[in-house]
């Protein structure tokens, strides 16, 4: 980032024209310039979006301040419970999502087999399938009288597990849409090391345990991280697969925010929930964006 | 049996368990819509359908309701990829080659937009729009389109213009190339891969985004996503497989094309910093 120091400028009929500010100085408006249209898309589009939603949080039918919304997020049976089974779908999906495109990953990047180089191809698919369509497939491989279930048939004739609109299917489907992504990150940061470097471990006598302690997990561990943000960001807002397969009672809470918005038209308690999302992921969202700013310094 | 097994060592096996696995769980579910979408009986216990037809297809091509959702989703796609492309590139040319003010401060607001869930975002993004009007419009649905991808369509960009080498467009210039000339000829070209990548990305993003349409563009700007989320219930399933297929269709396609500028290492650049 520190190309302007350096352009040797040609006494060229331009550069001699005398002009009021310095042609750094210039050069450097036209960067803002060229920022700034994204910039403040950003502004309207996030930062405006999420006070009004703590403003509109606050305040009652009435129009005056209350806490009313948050009370009401944390005393309803139906909301808890909902927020409850929220964070425990999103810590178990995102820890099994992390541990198997950490494994799938690991093993790409060391595996030489022609069957590897297959699932390399292939394991972007689902990344690009739209999300409703992959839920749908979802309900015609697992449902009840689904594929599966047809194909267990042949086998045995026990009666098959409820698996749509179920815990279960929820998890399926965040297994889905996310290991692809998180292999994805995982694999560009595990091929950006140096065989020469596990060699070299391997020569001074390193194990294979050693090898990943010591030089894998660490130059992988930011990555890592990244993937866990975006995991758990994605997790924790999905809305298309528990619209569709997951159980009425408890919901989803981007569902049930979706519901009180759309539905009960309660923009007040809508509000309270996303801001409360907001407050349980800024922890994930501070440490991301911190991982992020040491790395370009 | 054993012998075969045997001679083909641990690793192979493992490997095969693996792909196997992998097959069966990424692709079981899209294999399964693929025969649904050509089966013209498949009833409950049989497990591959027991005949074929091209009957739904014709179904599902005449209904006014998804012809027209198909073009509504292009061509908000289509507009969401252009204004990305007007906002974004120049601002991603900015960051690479040009020092500004405050410069690492805007490289790293972007990072807002995946810094929060995706639902509750658009919940406050919908409380907003409800005021300022711009609820169930279609600047609103572009809007919602264009914020979910300014983040990699501004860094992906932004990493391929840094990896032109400085050299080669000093080159240019020494040749007497002006700096419209160079960033044309020499800058662009190099970091097309890059946009093109961000491009297919963004128009992907547009054409299956359901929940922020769902939140702000109900009922009038019913895209594709949103006739099928209806579609799941309310058509049979030979019906919704068909649909899923030409919904679909366009991923493929694209995919298939820019399959060559498509990598793990140029996609992750628009999530992380390297």
């Amino acid at each position: 980032m520190n190309g302007q120091s350096v352009t040797p400028s040609l006494p060229t009929g331009k550069s001699l024209k005398p002009s009021m500010f310095s042609r750094g100085a210039r050069r450097s408006a036209l960067g803002l310039v060229m920022v700034l249209p994204s910039f403040f898309l950003l502004l309207f589009m996030i930062v405006v979006p999420i006070f009004t939603s703590i403003q509109e949080s606050l305040k009652g039918n009435d129009g005056n301040f209350t806490w009313d919304n948050y009370k009401y997020l944390f005393t309803d049976p139906a909301m808890s419970s909902s927020i409850k089974y929220t964070i425990h779908l999103t810590v178990v999906s995102s820890i099994m999502v992390l541990v198997i495109a950490y494994l799938l990953a690991v093993f790409l990047r060391f595996s030489t087999g022609r069957l590897a180089k297959w699932i390399e191809r292939l394991y972007y698919i689902p990344m690009f399938i739209p999300s409703v369509i992959a839920t749908y497939g979802m309900i015609n491989m697992y449902g009840n009288h689904g594929w599966l279930a047809r194909i267990m048939l042949l086998f045995t004739n026990e009666p098959f597990m409820r698996i749509i609109y179920d815990y279960k299917g929820l998890l399926l489907a965040n297994l889905w849409f996310n290991i692809p992504f998180a292999t994805m990150l995982l694999s560009s940061a595990l091929s950006s090391i140096p065989n020469s470097a596990i060699e070299g471990a391997k020569d001074v006598g390193a194990g294979k345990i050693q090898i990943f302690i010591r030089i894998i997990l660490p130059l992988s561990f930011k990555s890592m991280l990244v993937a866990a943000t975006f995991v758990v960001m994605g997790v924790i807002g999905s809305f298309t697969a528990p619209f569709l397969i997951g159980p009425n009672a408890p919901q989803v809470l981007g569902v049930a925010m979706q519901q009180q918005f759309s539905v009960y038209f309660e923009t007040g308690i809508a509000s309270a929930c996303a801001v409360f999302m907001f407050a349980i992921c800024s922890l994930v969202g501070y440490f991301y964006i911190r991982s992020m700013m040491k790395e370009e310094r | 049996m054993s012998w075969y097994f045997k001679s083909l060592g641990k690793r192979k096996i493992i490997e095969f368990i693996i792909f196997a696995l992998f097959i069966f769980f990424f692709l079981g579910p899209l294999i399964n819509l693929a025969l649904l979408a050509f089966s013209g009986k498949w009833q409950f216990p049989a497990a591959l359908p027991q005949s074929w037809s091209f009957t739904w297809w014709k179904f599902v091509l005449s209904q006014p309701e998804i012809l027209k959702s198909i073009g509504l989703s292009f061509l908000i796609a289509i507009v969401v990829t252009v204004l990305s492309i007007v906002v974004c590139v120049p601002a991603a040319y900015a960051f690479a080659r040009i020092r500004f003010p405050l410069s690492k401060w805007f490289l790293f607001s972007f990072l807002l937009t995946n810094a929060f869930p995706k639902m509750g975002l658009y919940v406050a993004i919908a409380v907003l729009f409800f005021k300022v009007g711009l609820m169930n419009t279609f600047m609103g649905v572009v809007l919602i389109h264009v914020v979910n991808t300014l983040m990699y369509m501004t860094w992906i960009p932004a990493a391929s213009f840094k990896n032109v080498h400085k050299a080669q467009e000093e080159a240019a210039r020494d040749a007497g190339a002006g700096p419209f000339r160079v960033f044309w000829n020499v800058t662009l070209p190099m970091s097309l891969p890059g946009i093109i990548v961000a491009s297919i990305f963004t128009f992907l993003s547009s054409l299956d985004e359901a929940q922020g349409t769902f939140m702000v563009g109900m009922p009038d700007f019913k895209t594709m996503p949103l006739i099928m989320y209806g579609a799941v219930q309310d058509y049979p399933a030979t019906a919704g497989a068909v649909f899923s297929i030409l919904l679909t269709l366009p991923t493929i396609i694209l995919l298939f094309v820019s399959r060559r500028f498509v990598s793990a290492d140029v996609m992750s650049s628009g999530f992380t910093m390297k």
